[in-house]
């Protein structure tokens, strides 16, 4: 059985802080970033998550689906069952085979996989996944400059044209400290030893990208759009040069310089980027990671027509106002 | 002066607060929104069928809540916003509603007229539970 994604949806909250805020406050900007995306004080994951999925249902009868996979390191409770906010929101049915993805940036990738699956099962006609995220650290941290919010959505249908999924692959290893958060924080952390923390994520990404090459017997060129989760310019540029994907073929799916890093969300609105300029017979790879740590490479192929969308990327990039950052800190209840 | 709605209260209403559930009369036609027992328009039928709205409008009126005008349930967005607009909001379908306008440029643009769609927003938190609801942002 064939499962593509027939539709999608993006949101990006209408606040947006530039690079210079941080540059003024404190000197400098740990972050690769030009500006990125900040939740109004009325947002969180599960609003974001409503925009983005009722964007991606344009066109789908609510009705039919019978899945609903959600992702997000951040969701406003830690126990509860979330499915049922979004359920009411959009008006699915109440017999949708509802999950629940969190705890690393790979519930992103996770959800859609298991949505895949659970479209098998399910008699229905379509599985939504919403991945929408947030993450937030203390504002004296470095690691906090980057963190950016997002949300992208998408409807999975059984045996019919669009964003073909060809196969997945896999990979988890043991790596302490990298980024983390324990049971009761509310901001991330690391140990801040880098050169340690790009080596786990290089042989994380490495290892599933590999493995999915060999499983699918595809070359690196056989892809048109490569999105790998962004560490930062130059490791995420060298371990794609060496993976063997030119410059071309990586900077379709790049856009965390003016968005930030949305956690479980950053290689799917990369996903959603590339559907920009995309043609049938293309192929796309997308590689998801995870501190802690593991990795998700998956592998498309668009058959016939592109997924529908209401609003693309590129138009959301520039419907935004800029905050000042003593308005970010209001925001983030720090002041 | 705060308006409490307990937890139950506020459940009752979810079609209603989350994707904007009406009611259309069956012997008028007309929407009601909110639901009512009695349907406003002619005042004799009781019988409905569910009908949920699109959520596109425009904006019928607007005031701006600025400094302590706002409601305890709403001193949060006080605090971040300093000021916020609300605006009684003309559905598509005929009923007028009450909603807070988000995502506007600047306080200046919003006009009588202006075309708005319907946001799903936290709307505020009371005893560590999140009500969310329904705004509009322009369209
Ligand atoms: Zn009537």
């Amino acid at each position: 059985m064939s499962v593509s994604v027939v539709s999608y949806g993006v949101y990006l909250p209408y606040l947006r802080l530039k690079r210079e805020e941080y540059i003024s406050a404190w000197g400098s900007c740990s972050a690769e970033i030009k500006e990125k995306t900040v939740m109004d004080v009325d947002e969180d994951v599960l609003t974001m998550a409503v925009a983005a999925a009722k964007d991606a249902l344009e066109h789908i009868e609510a009705e039919q689906v019978s899945v609903l996979a959600l992702a997000s390191t951040s969701f406003p409770y830690q126990e509860k069952v979330m499915a049922g906010t979004i359920m009411e929101a959009l008006g699915l049915p109440s017999d949708v085979l509802a999950t629940h993805h969190g705890h690393s940036t790979l519930a992103g990738t996770e959800a859609l996989l298991t949505a895949c699956s659970l479209l098998a099962q399910a008699g229905g006609k379509y599985a939504l996944v919403v991945v929408s995220d947030a993450p937030s650290a203390s504002t004296a941290q470095d690691i906090e400059h980057s963190l950016g919010a997002a949300a992208c959505a998408f409807v999975l249908a059984k045996e019919e044209p669009g964003l073909v999924l060809e196969g997945a692959y896999g990979y988890v290893s043991e790596v302490m400290g990298v980024r983390y958060r324990q049971a009761g924080e509310r901001g991330i952390r690391d140990i801040g030893v880098r050169s340690f923390a790009a080596q786990a994520y290089t042989r994380a990404v490495e290892a599933a990208v590999t493995g999915l090459l060999k499983k699918l017997e595809c070359s690196s060129e056989a892809y048109r759009h490569v999105v790998l989760h962004y560490y930062d310019l130059r490791t995420t540029a060298s371990l794609g040069k060496r993976l063997g994907f030119s410059e071309e073929q990586l900077k379709g799916g790049l856009v965390y310089e003016r968005i930030g890093d949305t956690g479980a969300c950053s290689t799917l609105l990369g996903l959603c980027q590339t559907m920009e300029n995309i043609s049938p017979g293309d192929r796309v790879l997308v590689c998801a990671y995870g501190a802690g740590s593991g990795s998700q490479a998956v592998g498309f192929v668009l058959e016939q027509e592109k997924p529908a969308c209401k609003t693309p990327l590129s138009v959301l990039l520039e419907k935004k106002r800029y905050i000042s950052y003593t308005h970010y800190l209001k925001l983030k209840g720090v002041i | 002066m705060g308006a409490h709605i307990s937890i139950p209260m506020y459940q009752r209403a979810i079609p209603q607060r989350y994707r904007l559930v009406g009611q259309k009369c069956v012997k008028c036609g007309k929407v009601n929104f909110p639901p009512k027992a009695v349907c406003k328009y002619c005042l004799s039928s009781a019988e409905f069928a569910p009908v949920k709205l699109s959520g596109r409008g425009t904006v019928y009126s607007y005031t701006v809540i600025a400094g302590g005008g706002a409601p305890p349930e709403f001193a949060e967005i006080a605090r971040c916003k300093g000021r916020y607009p609300v605006a009684l909001v003309q559905l598509e379908e005929g009923p007028v509603i009450i909603a807070q306008l988000v995502d506007v440029p600047e306080e200046e643009e919003i006009f009588i007229g202006m075309p708005v769609e319907a946001v799903f927003r936290k709307i505020y938190e009371e005893e560590g539970v999140i009500r969310y609801g329904i705004k509009f942002r322009p369209a």
